[in-house]
């Protein structure tokens, strides 16, 4: 029985020759990612010094710190929770990541979606890097494992694959993809497992279309989602890769706990109505559903793809009357192209609100919505309260259909758009 | 120090699947910091009764893929204040139970539970045996083994007193 990508890099991070599903082993992350956030990093640097006696880390290039959350700084509570984060790094000469976007696709940007290493993070959406065979999981607070210690312990968990089959139908976009595999495969289908996405239709989906898909895999139970590396990934991580490895990829007789394949033709837009991202709809038994604000952006959305399909669609048209459209580019890279592109000056045109990279409009930090207000959103989450009061609401799209609900004011289809 | 056994009633039985832990305490409230606060808001939608009637060692059952969503720690923070022993559920979302494993609290897999028991019967986490009892019926049923790692942490007590441990291979 040979093994699956997942098992060959658990093994290699451990230090053995080969590891099985089921197997506790103890494995050194190549990277340890976090981004600073209240009751998190604040918390892991003093727990360091104070309960471990750690003033310096040992290798500071294994780690690497964002700052994307709360910027820009609304108080000074805020800066002042930055400089903390500031001088650690400085005194660690641990790489620090400032205003350049949201972590998550930054840290594929700059090197540490290395193909066949094994990363973590406190967050889970961190498992985007999968997109280039990086296999990164999101462990919450157990991060401080990795952070005092060389190894963590880990149990090396099961994968299920998910093939992707057939081609897209025009105006069906990534997000669309996930969450209709999250309506057929149900929100526990991974549970503690990996999801692996293969199959002849995985060359439908763009790699920014792939990190979409990889970054939300926890709302399908996974601890991360992993792909086998094509030579398009390859072609991105590679000449950014921080460290040399061998990419790996799953053997033909690895061994999976479920095996699911999704026909890419059947899927037609669909919206995740609130409050849990359990409830894929099809979007068409909600058109004239009237939305006051809508949000493109995220670590899921908001790349140029995204971008792209929402200037088309809103070039030479206008926002409608009263509605808030906030556009947030994933990162100062993406935001660069997309001005380059002219995209920036079509969305400005059109009326939306255009701001530089930010998790803050994903969890109501700004653009806070008050009571009763609607949005339609390519952010993550679509609980109770996520970007404002607790009586909003939110409607997970594409950034297709965000752009078309901008135009109408109401949930639309993009596709008369298109 | 091995676990000790949690024998205590059924104070609640969450039946929804994918429950959204973030409701216990009401999503307007999570960002409460005062215990007091909390465990005040805590099953409010549920049972407003819930804080006379439970009692120290008590413990809670849910459905599959309890903790879905966006968990924060608040909720479970107020029902250990509660008098709150640990979590019985037919299966957990991973967010949710690494979050709270870190957190010192004991929580055990067991498909099969909601058939088990009902709301106040009394009921043993047998960590030995690897089952939950039903002491009021004296049915039981296998729990799924923890790993290592997770057994340790509940163990000591929560993440940080684990990582002061010596390491063992």
């Amino acid at each position: 029985m040979g093994s699956t990508i997942t098992e060959k890099i658990m093994a290699r991070a451990a230090g053995l020759p080969s590891v099985k599903a089921g197997d506790e082993v103890l494995a050194k992350p190549d990277y340890v990612i976090a981004y600073d956030f209240p009751g998190y990093t604040d918390v892991y640097f003093k727990s360091m010094k104070e309960d471990f006696g750690i003033e310096r880390v040992a290798e500071p290039d294994r780690f690497a710190i964002f700052i994307d959350h709360m910027v820009p700084a609304t108080s000074p509570k805020e800066e002042e929770l930055h400089i903390i984060t500031r001088t650690w790094c400085a005194e660690n000469n641990v790489p620090l990541f400032e205003r350049k976007g949201i972590g998550h696709q930054v840290a594929a940007e700059v090197g540490y979606a290395v193909p066949g290493a094994f990363v973590v993070h406190f967050d889970g959406h961190i498992s985007q890097l999968g997109t280039f065979g990086t296999l990164a999981m999101g462990i919450r607070r157990n991060i401080l494992e990795a952070f005092v210690r060389e190894r963590i312990s880990i149990r090396v968990p099961h994968t299920v694959r998910v093939d992707l089959e057939g081609e897209l139908q025009p105006g069906v976009m990534a997000r669309d993809v996930f969450h209709h595999l999250v309506r057929v495969l149900g929100p526990s289908s991974c549970r503690f497992q990996v999801l692996e996405l293969g199959g002849s239709g995985l060359s439908q989906l763009s790699t920014e279309g792939l990190q979409t898909v990889t970054g939300l895999a926890m709302f399908t139970g996974a601890i991360t989602a992993i792909v086998n590396p094509d030579e398009t990934r390859l072609a991105y991580a590679l000449p950014r890769a921080r460290k040399a490895l061998d990419p790996v990829w799953s053997d033909p007789d690895a061994d999976y706990a479920a095996r699911h394949t999704i026909d890419l033709s059947v899927i037609e837009p669909v919206i995740v109505i609130p409050p849990t991202p359990a409830n894929t709809r099809d979007l068409k038994d909600y058109l004239g559903l009237e939305v006051q604000v809508g949000y493109l952006g995220s670590c899921a959305s908001g790349r140029l793809e995204d971008l792209r399909v929402a200037a088309k669609i809103l070039a030479g048209r206008q926002v409608a009357p009263g509605f808030q459209l906030n556009v947030i580019p994933t990162s100062q890279e993406i935001m660069a192209a997309a001005a380059n592109e002219g995209l920036i000056g079509t969305l400005v045109a059109a009326g939306a609100f255009v701001s530089s990279p930010s998790c803050d409009y994903c969890f109501g930090r700004i653009a806070t919505m008050t009571q009763k207000q609607r949005a339609v959103s390519t952010g993550t989450l679509n609980v109770r309260g996520r970007m404002g009061s607790t009586d909003s609401e939110i409607y997970l799209c594409s950034a297709a259909s965000v752009a078309a609900a901008a135009i109408e004011g109401a949930i639309a289809d993009p596709r008369k758009y298109w | 120090m091995p676990l000790q056994n949690l024998r205590g009633r059924v104070a609640f039985i969450f039946e929804e699947i994918d429950f959204d832990v973030d409701q216990i305490v009401g999503v307007k409230n999570i960002k409460i910091t005062d215990i007091e606060e909390l465990a005040a808001a805590a099953m409010q939608d549920y049972d407003p009764d819930f804080r006379k009637a439970v009692r120290k060692g008590d413990l809670l059952v849910g459905n599959a893929n309890f903790g879905y969503g966006h968990p924060h720690y608040p909720p479970m923070r107020a029902m250990r204040h509660l008098g709150i022993a640990g979590m019985i559920a037919e299966s957990f979302s991973p967010g949710y139970w690494r979050g709270e494993v870190s957190m010192g609290f004991p929580q055990v897999s067991c498909p099969g539970i909601l058939g088990l028991v009902k709301r106040w019967d009394e009921v043993e986490v047998d960590w030995q045996q690897g089952r939950v009892l039903n002491l009021t019926t004296g049915a039981a049923l296998p729990f799924e083994p923890l790993a290592l790692a997770d057994r340790r942490m509940i163990e000591a007590g929560g993440l940080v007193p684990y990582l002061k441990q010596p390491l063992e291979v």
